[in-house]
């Protein structure tokens, strides 16, 4: 067990290495191709022998990771001073202080520093089954005039070790370490293109998730004062001796590395490098440490007004996010709005903290991933191979690019509509939220959920209108030729969506009703019985699964096969001569009220280290 | 069970019946005679009848999937016993129609396709409330609990009146049929249709006269005769509404919806929690 979970994180590094030192075309793409088989049985094998498991390491790897730690806050601090930014120079010399003042205060505990239980292995699977296509992605996609391909793969591959290495660390401290190297991960990819905005970008996202490194510092400082402990599972152990204090700003680097709002910029500027660096960061990797995190300590901060408060800040970017998404005009800009407010979701049921909001935050994970990877992947295709960014630019895809707008109506049929796994995420998070009513509270939360996800769908459909749009006459639709591996990707994203949307009650039954139960210690009242879904006593029969699959299959791929045999006529027009351009909806207006809305989502977040934190 | 099935089946013919009597109904109140409450099924089929026509076949399509979205997502409301689901599927249609109508190089259509979208910004976070709020009441989102439980009137009535307001938003009817305005964009969505692809737009509305009207039945819990009375009331205070009213901006409707609406319906839920 301990060596195969040694070998999940280790492969990828030394893959890593080789395609940096080979820096040989045949090399990069075979170890690309290759690492989905190796870190997929990997996971599997984890899986199938899975006991909840903590694994005794050597005490030269403590010390290893303390080097490592000043030789990271080090970097930054040389980076801080390069690019003459303040912040990041002033923030490193803190968390320098701090670790400093942390390694003193340190006791020697013999609590083994690595953890794997079943939301561990949910995260290797979603690093093997998403992480690596993207990764096989770039392969291609740094052909079309990008420089540097072996580089760029490499740091993706290595990205993937450092994510199954965080996921799996009992050790604060450790943790510490390994969400600083996402953060330098995030650094230096967001920089990759080396001019002028991608630096000052990788800047912006250098500091703000320097501060979630600092709330994590002052985290453990509180809790190894306080309680004298610094590893999850003592924290889960002794749920109701630990500091709110400490949990506070351990939930408060979570907020930061999930891009939620006032933090959401350096996720957005994220957008200047290479697509496959937003499908990573999107889909498989670093946001999502922040529900794990929530997750992990979920079980303690339960029905805690730290809880509440996380509750609030959360659903409020749920909601805020995607009314801000509505006025963006470049595709990528809209897909990343969707996942800060998406990822407040996640958070929102992870805070909750009921069994079922549990299972509904972990579908919403699996499925956000699968589904933001693919459309990152899409966006990518219609950037190199069609050469679209923005909204106006995607009129008459259907003509252009009909297969990608295949993939894209997919993609967002994922994100919204029944029967997907991010509708039953939301549908059993409304459920959830209505039994707490009976006791008079948490009715903002169905607020929250029903509001944000109609601004989601229309968002969705806006985006699908356009491209649709369709001149009279053309009926012969022409499929361009796609690079290979961009339609291996694609494929690779679509059949596994459609094969979890089918099989999606034993899916969630079967496989994630187990990890929600690893976490919470209570079983979720969620079984499946021939392919229909039971929550509590809520149905989602397998007719309504399989009806509505069928029907949104209909909307989405037959247009590109039904011909109808009959006339064709010219749309009315009131006899008027008007310019062949239809314009959408930009919602200019909300545009007025966003500072405003962010200036209340920072209230909140302050509200959250304040009164969530205890330091009142 | 099995009434259920034939009930989603004839719901087309019920729809059209109800919209033949509701025609009669708004000549009257207009002082006129009005068409025979046969009428939409002579409508049929002379459509039918008409040489199929259209501007693509992808719009074609969408037309067709409106109608089987809408049909399907009522069975799933009468046999799938969960009503948020139900709630949930109506987004099925409004896909459909929305992708159809905008799939079209129309100003009208693709105006009206957008202004569809903020007739669903202005009626989907209600419904859920709406929902939610019977939950409260009854205890369960089964279909079947909901009509064993007492008058769900008694304990909603906020919710019940801003539902009054909602129906006008769903059904497309003055103060509020912005999506198929017909003075300025001459049926929105549904203009390019023609022919036997317009029958299948057309039929699909009858079905979602069904749909939300069995909302308001639901009104009645366990007493369905009060449920009965209900849905006449409600059919003829809209109809009222439709007659006597002028087309409102659709930010007016947008606002109406967040600001009076949506807080009527959440206050009500609120008081009601606290008062169990």
């Amino acid at each position: 067990m301990g060596l195969l979970v040694f070998l999940n994180i280790v492969t990828p590094w030394v893959l890593a290495a080789l395609i940096y030192y080979a820096k040989n075309d045949r090399v990069t793409n075979i170890t690309a191709f290759s690492a989905l088989p190796i870190l997929l049985v990997f996971s599997y094998l984890i899986y199938i022998n899975h006991t909840t498991s903590l694994i005794q390491t050597p005490e030269i790897v403590d010390y290893l990771i303390t080097i490592y730690d000043f030789g990271l806050l080090g970097y930054f601090l040389y980076q801080g001073i390069v690019k003459k930014s303040t912040l990041v120079t002033s923030l490193a010399i803190i968390q320098i202080l701090f670790l400093i003042i942390v390694l003193l205060m340190k006791i020697h505990s013999d609590i083994p520093n690595i953890y794997v239980d079943n939301l561990t292995i949910l995260f290797y699977f979603i690093v093997a089954l998403v992480g690596v296509p993207i990764a096989i992605f770039a392969t291609k996609y740094m052909e079309f005039d990008e420089r540097g391909k072996h580089k760029f793969v490499a740091i993706v591959i290595w990205f993937l070790g450092v994510m199954n290495f965080a996921v799996s660390v009992n050790n604060i401290e450790w943790f510490f370490a390994l969400f600083e190297t996402t953060t330098l991960a995030s650094f230096v990819l967001i920089g990759f293109r080396k001019d002028e905005e991608a630096t000052n970008n990788a800047v912006l996202a250098l500091w703000m998730n320097q501060i979630g490194g600092v709330a994590i510092l002052i985290a453990l400082m509180v809790f190894i004062h306080i309680n004298g402990f610094y590893h999850f599972t003592e924290l889960l152990n002794h749920p109701l001796e630990v500091s709110l204090a400490g949990l506070g700003f351990l939930s408060l680097s979570a907020l930061v590395k999930g891009a939620q709002m006032p933090f959401h910029k350096w996720l957005l500027g994220a957008m200047v490098a290479p697509t496959p660096v937003s499908a990573i960061l999107h889909s498989a990797t670093m946001v999502k440490i922040a529900p794990f995190l929530i997750l992990r300590i979920s079980p303690v901060i339960k029905g805690t007004l730290l809880a509440k408060l996380l509750i609030i800040t959360t659903g409020y970017v749920f909601v805020v996010a995607a009314i801000i998404a509505l006025t963006q005009s470049n595709f990528k800009r809209i897909l990343a709005y969707s996942t800060i407010s998406l990822l407040g979701l996640m958070m929102l049921s992870a805070a909750v903290g009921t069994p079922v909001a549990v299972v509904a935050s972990i579908v919403l994970i699996i499925f956000h991933a699968f589904a933001k990877g693919f459309l990152f992947v899409e966006a990518g295709v219609l950037e190199k191979v069609f050469h679209v960014k923005y909204i106006e630019q995607m009129r008459r895809l259907i003509e252009k690019a009909p297969l990608t707008l295949m993939f894209i109506f997919f993609g967002f049929l994922n994100m919204t509509f029944v029967p997907f796994g991010t509708f039953i995420g939301k549908w059993m998070m409304i459920e959830e939220a209505s039994k707490f009513l009976s006791h008079g509270s948490y009715i903002i939360l169905i607020l929250y959920v029903g509001a944000g996800s109609a601004f989601l769908s229309v968002l969705y459909m806006k985006v699908l209108g356009v491209s649709v749009r369709k001149a009279h006459g053309i009926s012969n639709i022409k499929f361009f030729p796609l690079p290979k591996r961009f339609n291996f990707v694609s494929i690779w994203y679509y059949v596994w969506l459609l094969a979890l949307t089918l099989f999606i009650a034993p899916f969630i039954a079967d496989f994630v009703v187990p990890i929600a139960n690893g976490i919470t210690g209570e079983s979720a009242n969620i079984v499946s019985n021939h392919l229909s879904l039971y929550v509590g006593n809520s149905p989602l029969y397998f007719w309504e699964i399989l009806g509505a699959l069928i029907i949104l299959s209909l909307i989405h791929a037959l247009p590109y096969f039904v011909k109808f045999k009959v006339d064709t006529v010219h749309p009315y027009n009131c006899g008027e001569v008007f310019p062949k351009y239809m314009g959408t909806f930009n919602f200019e207006c909300v545009k007025r009220y966003e500072n405003i809305l962010i200036a209340f989502s920072i209230a909140l977040f302050i509200l959250v280290v304040v009164l969530g934190g205890g330091l009142l | 069970m099995i009434n259920w099935i034939i009930f989603a089946f004839l719901a087309p013919i019920l729809g059209g019946l109800i919209y033949g009597i509701e025609r009669v109904v708004k000549a009257r109140m207009q002082g006129r005679m009005g068409p025979p409450v046969m009428q939409p099924f002579y409508d049929f089929a002379k459509l039918m009848d008409k040489r199929p026509l259209m501007i693509h076949s992808l719009h074609a399509l969408m037309g067709i999937m409106y109608f089987v979205a809408e049909w399907f997502s009522l069975f799933v409301l009468f046999l799938g016993h969960d009503v948020l689901i139900a709630v949930f599927f109506h987004v099925l249609a409004v896909l459909a129609l929305v992708i159809g109508a905008s799939s079209v190089r129309s100003p009208y259509s693709v105006l009206g396709a957008l202004r569809e979208l903020m007739h669903m910004i202005s009626y989907e976070p209600f419904m859920v409330l709406m929902v939610v709020g019977f939950y409260l009441v009854s205890g369960s989102f089964s279909i079947n609990d909901i009509l064993q439980s007492e008058p769900l009137i008694y304990k909603l009535p906020l919710v019940f009146m801003a539902f009054l307001f909602i129906i006008p938003m769903m059904l497309q009817k003055s103060p509020f049929d912005v999506a198929e305005a017909h003075q300025e964009i001459i049926g929105g969505p549904e203009i390019e249709y023609s022919g036997p692809f317009y029958e299948a737009v057309y039929t699909g509305k009858w079905i979602e006269y069904i749909y939300v009207f069995f909302f308001m039945f639901l009104f009645g819990g366990r007493n369905y005769i009060l449920g009965v009375i209900l849905v006449i009331f409600a059919f003829f205070f809209v109809n009222l509404l439709d007659n006597a009213t002028a087309r409102l901006d659709f930010r007016k409707m947008v606002k109406f919806s967040w600001i009076f609406l949506i807080p009527l319906a959440a206050l009500n839920i609120i008081l009601l929690a606290l008062w169990r």
